[in-house]
């Protein structure tokens, strides 16, 4: 309590300092004359008596000096003193205060952007009710063995029954679906979801109400809640929305709420239905269609559900031999599930940002060793005098601080501006991009590590002065030793440059495979192609498929024809998926007739597609053998289908095989349903650019129809063009089609590379950074020793050395630091790159050329950077040199 | 001169209060005469000693401080003991009291043995 009280008189201390001085040297005055009287009385001479009392009385600067450090806090007080000097010292030297505070600014907001950015997609908790309790699940068969499914209908039953473990559960199925009876058409994100969806998110109606148990009996369901930006876009707010229609494929919903602002699950999601499911589907053991979500309860761990979860697998996989194949059901964090892929590219990121941060602090560090040789005299002088060590290396730091806390808030501006380039070019697939926005995080992240830097390059030079003995440091004077003391300063250059190497490695690698991509031959014509989707009306609302197909094939030939009829297409064609856009359907439970025996029944699936005639002329493939599906290839006639090479030589070893017969589905007795094979084509990458040609097969669209149709038009000028042309001439024979992703290919190439565009940017941008501030250290510390040595520089001369000597002398000092940067970048880079070895395509990350360019192309600006202190060093003048200081 | 002791800060804190009890309240250099004199010239206190002493014991509140003037008319600054000042000094005396006690005790010979 004392020293609490205290304190607080010791914190007033600090303030009207003046009065209290003026008090404490009247007291003593008055001390001092009391006591000469008192001398005075005792007969002394007034001189006697004058200096009986000083002798007696000690120092009165002294004690004032010692009140006037008890009377504050000396600390605080002295802390307030250092930040005066600090400030005048940055102001004095304005170069010095920008090229430093720019440096850092670089640094920290590189990587606080990419803090923010990482904390919003990958750190931070989702925004629902207890989101880290809620968990997804996944089902995985060797039926599909590429791909981790949802589950089925049964399958969601059964996780339901899991009720100790789990407090709530729920089922969605997300889908696209046609609005009409609006001006145009609208393809919309539609999630079907089961009771609880709402309550187990913790979501919220901001108009109207949410779905509840009873709006799910069968009946009365025809109800949906939108969500708040659809509300926005399409009703601009109206509050009257409630209880007004919403025609999806022909159905017709009452709209009775809308969500709150922010709720978006799953991701972009517009409307929500109750899910309403045939009794078939309600059995179907295939049918992998329903993300399912559930609650752990508090306390439970993930790992009994798991095992709960594989006695359900095993009660289900005996229900079919076929199914149960590799069966397994697992649950996973829904936060997990939904960062996955991009978590490791994003600490990679972060990575790299903490390296330009790490290369800045360094060049800081020099910047400042070098500053703070000119200003050994101050230094010294100022230890004589009788500041402490710990005075002046407290003082060090609060300069080397306030610095950070300036390159911190530009940091914090061009923070805030790199999250806003991010957002605008991130591709839209980026996961929780809407909730990466500058925050209050990141303003703490920028404070924190310009302070932590601030700390990390002031405490060397702090501390060198504080050890620093005076006397010597007034005697060096004109000293030329210079070997010793910029020993610390080389070593920061070469862990620069080798953190740069890595950088400059990394993004190299990454510029490569982006260049691999792009130039990537898919194996067709790539030029003059525009590509847009029909979307169709889900058929699991059909009664009847025969017919409703037949509709759809009329329909689809007679859009192909008025398509084809418009000025400027050269060619049309159809396909069930789009081209380079990653879309594709997989067959399971392939029989194939004449194959190799072991192949003869295909366990895996194979991808397909459904194809219209003159597909592949159209695109360029060539035919292997036998002919392509034509106008004859119509329902009723004989089924047909068509392989390509990977899949002819993987399952008969031959491309001889026109006439052979597969079989995708079999009738209702098990007999398989025969497809005659009539040609073999060349393999092209038409679903990923990224992927190896893998087995595919075709099937001919016309004979069949599917539930989605995909245009592909060659045009004769400019695909960009004719986008608008073909979308109005379908809106005027077909109203209510939805027309869209209207997109030349090279736009569909350029959106499939979009993750890897937009990390070679950023890697880029770091890599540049880094090597710029690299060089800047590099230049720094060479040209601080050139002016160190102008003096032996000039003895040199004198004795004789010629202008080509002191030009290599200085070149091969600041070359063997890149030399050696390099040297050791190299070797870390080999172990660092193999992080993203994953995200290359095209070239290996142990690349020679790629580290044999690097290293040159750090040793020619190695060599541009001692340039100038070198061409400095040659002219100096011996007698100038000899004269200096 | 030479044999006079400078004051321990410890004890100095002790004595000022003791003084400020016993005569109320005093000056600086009252004060300081007071010690001196009470220890038989064998202590000197100085400006160093006294002003910091006197400033931490007003900080932590067991003195108080204003100006007044003194017996011949000149203008000095009075010191008076507060109530916690009081305790204070009743708690400081019976700790050193017991201090003295217990060495006095290691240092007179031959009571062990008694």
């Amino acid at each position: 309590m004392r020293q609490l009280r205290a304190f607080f008189f010791r914190l007033a201390g600090l303030f009207r300092k003046d009065r209290r001085d003026r008090d404490l040297s009247a007291e003593m005055e008055t001390h001092l004359t009391m006591h000469l009287e008192d001398n005075l009385r005792a007969g002394m001479s007034l001189a006697e008596a004058r200096r009986q009392a000083l002798i007696k009385l000690g120092g009165i600067e002294q004690t004032k000096e010692i009140c006037r450090e008890r009377r504050g806090l000396p600390l605080l007080e002295t802390f307030f003193q250092d930040l005066r000097f600090a400030f005048r010292m940055l102001r004095k030297n304005p170069g010095f205060t920008a090229v430093a505070a720019l440096t850092l600014a670089l640094g920290i907001g590189a990587n606080t952007a990419i803090f923010s950015i990482v904390n919003a997609v990958v750190l931070r908790p989702l925004p629902y009710k207890d989101s880290s309790r809620i968990v997804t699940f996944h089902t995985k068969t060797a039926m599909f063995p590429n791909f981790t499914l949802p589950l089925t209908w049964p399958a969601f039953q059964e996780v339901r029954g899991q009720s100790t473990l789990l407090e709530e559960t729920a089922a969605y199925w997300a889908t696209d679906r046609t609005l009409t009876g609006v001006d145009q058409p609208e393809v919309l994100r539609v999630t079907g979801v089961s009771n609880g969806f709402f309550e187990e998110l913790g979501g919220t109606a901001e108009q109207g109400r949410l779905l509840s148990e009873q709006d799910h009996k069968p009946g009365q369901d025809r109800l949906a809640v939108i969500s708040d930006a659809f509300w926005r876009t399409r009703f601009a707010t109206d509050s009257s929305v409630i209880g007004r229609k919403l025609i999806l494929d022909k159905e017709v919903y009452t709209i009775i709420g809308v969500a709150a602002q922010g709720f978006a699950f799953p991701e972009r999601s517009e409307v929500w239905l109750p899910l309403s499911l045939t009794p078939e589907i309600e059995q179907n053991q295939k049918f992998f269609r329903f993300q399912v979500l559930g609650k752990l309860r508090k306390g439970e761990k993930l790992e009994t559900l798991q095992a709960g979860l594989g006695a359900i697998g095993q009660r289900i996989a005996k229900l079919d031999p076929a199914l149960g194949k590799g069966y397994k059901l697992s649950a996973e964090p829904l936060l997990e599930s939904r960062v996955h892929d991009a978590q490791q590219s994003y600490l990679v990121l972060l990575a790299a940002a903490t390296f330009v941060l790490l290369i800045a602090c360094a060049n800081l560090t020099s910047l400042l060793m070098a500053r703070g040789w000119g200003r050994n005299r101050e230094m010294a002088v100022r230890a004589a005098l009788g500041a402490s060590p710990g005075r002046l290396q407290r003082q060090g730091l609060v300069e080397s601080c306030l610095l950070a806390l300036l390159g911190g808030t530009v940091g914090i501006a061009l923070a805030a501006g790199i999250v806003g380039v991010f957002r605008a070019i991130a591709p839209s697939g980026t996961p929780r991009l809407a909730e990466i926005t500058p925050d209050w995080t990141l303003l703490w992240f920028a404070l924190a590590s310009s302070l932590v830097s601030g700390v990390v390059f002031g405490l060397a030079p702090a501390r060198r002065a504080a050890r620093m003995a005076p006397s010597e440091a007034l005697k060096e004077g004109t000293a030329g030793s210079v070997s010793g003391t910029s020993r610390f300063g080389s070593a920061l250059v070469v862990v620069e440059v080798a953190l740069a190497f890595i950088l400059l490695i990394a993004s190299t690698l990454m510029m490569q495979t982006l260049a691999h991509l792009l130039h990537q031959n898919p194996g067709f014509r790539t030029d003059h192609l525009l590509t847009f989707d029909l979307p169709q009306p889900p058929q699991w609302n059909q009664k009847d498929s025969e017919s409703s197909a037949t509709g759809q094939i009329v329909r689809l030939k007679d859009m192909l024809a008025q398509v084809r009829r418009l000025p400027g297409v050269e060619e049309v064609v159809a396909s069930d998926h789009g081209i380079l856009n990653g879309m594709m359907y997989e067959h399971s439970g392939l029989q194939l007739e004449g194959a190799l025996p072991e192949q003869s029944a295909v366990t895996e699936s194979v991808i397909a597609r459904y194809i219209s005639p003159d597909y592949f002329h159209m695109l360029g493939i060539s035919l292997v053998r036998g002919r392509e599906f034509d106008e004859q290839d119509q329902q009723g006639a004989q089924k047909v289908v068509m392989v390509n090479e990977a899949m002819a030589r993987k399952y008969w070893s031959t491309l001889d095989i026109v006439g052979k017969r597969l079989s995708v589905s079999t009738d209702g007795k098990g007999t398989p349903q025969w497809n005659e094979i009539v040609g073999v084509v060349a393999n092209a990458r038409d679903v990923g650019i990224q992927d190896e040609a893998s087995p595919e097969f075709y099937l001919a669209l016309f004979q069949r129809g599917v539930g989605s149709h995909h245009l592909i038009v060659r045009t004769q000028a400019n695909p960009d063009a004719l986008a608008g042309t073909i979308s109005r001439q379908i809106w005027a024979s077909y109203p209510d089609q939805p027309v869209r992703h209207v997109m030349t290919l090279t736009e569909t190439i350029a959106e499939s590379v979009g993750d890897q565009r937009m990390h070679t940017a950023l890697l880029g941008v770091f890599a540049g950074v880094g090597l710029t501030l690299a060089l800047l250290g590099v230049y720094g510390v060479v040209s601080y020793s050139v002016a160190r040595r102008t003096q032996e520089i000039g003895v040199r001369m004198a004795l004789g050395a010629a202008r080509a000597d002191v030009l290599r002398m200085v070149l091969r000092q600041g070359l063997t630091l890149v030399a050696c940067g390099a040297a050791i970048g190299a070797a870390g880079a080999f172990g660092a790159v193999r992080v993203i070895a994953s995200e290359l395509y095209g070239v290996k990350s142990s690349d020679p050329w790629t580290f044999a360019g690097g290293a040159a192309l750090i040793l020619i600006v190695g060599c541009l950077a001692c340039w100038v202190p070198a061409r400095r060093a040659m002219r100096v003048d011996p007698i100038v040199a000899l004269r200096y200081e | 001169m030479g044999e006079r002791a400078d004051v321990w800060q410890g004890t100095l804190a002790l004595m000022v209060l003791k003084t400020l009890q016993a005569l109320g309240p005093l000056h600086g250099y009252g004060i300081a005469r007071r010690i001196e004199q009470t220890s038989g010239d064998l202590l000197a206190v100085n400006y160093g000693t006294l002003y910091p002493a006197l400033l931490k014991l007003e900080q932590e509140g067991y003195i108080s401080s204003e100006w007044g003037t003194s017996d011949n008319n000149r203008k000095a600054k009075y010191y008076k003991l507060t109530r916690a000042g009081r305790k204070q000094l009743e708690r400081e005396a019976r700790e050193w009291e017991q201090t003295t006690e217990i060495l006095a005790r290691f240092l007179s010979p031959g009571k062990e043995s008694a």
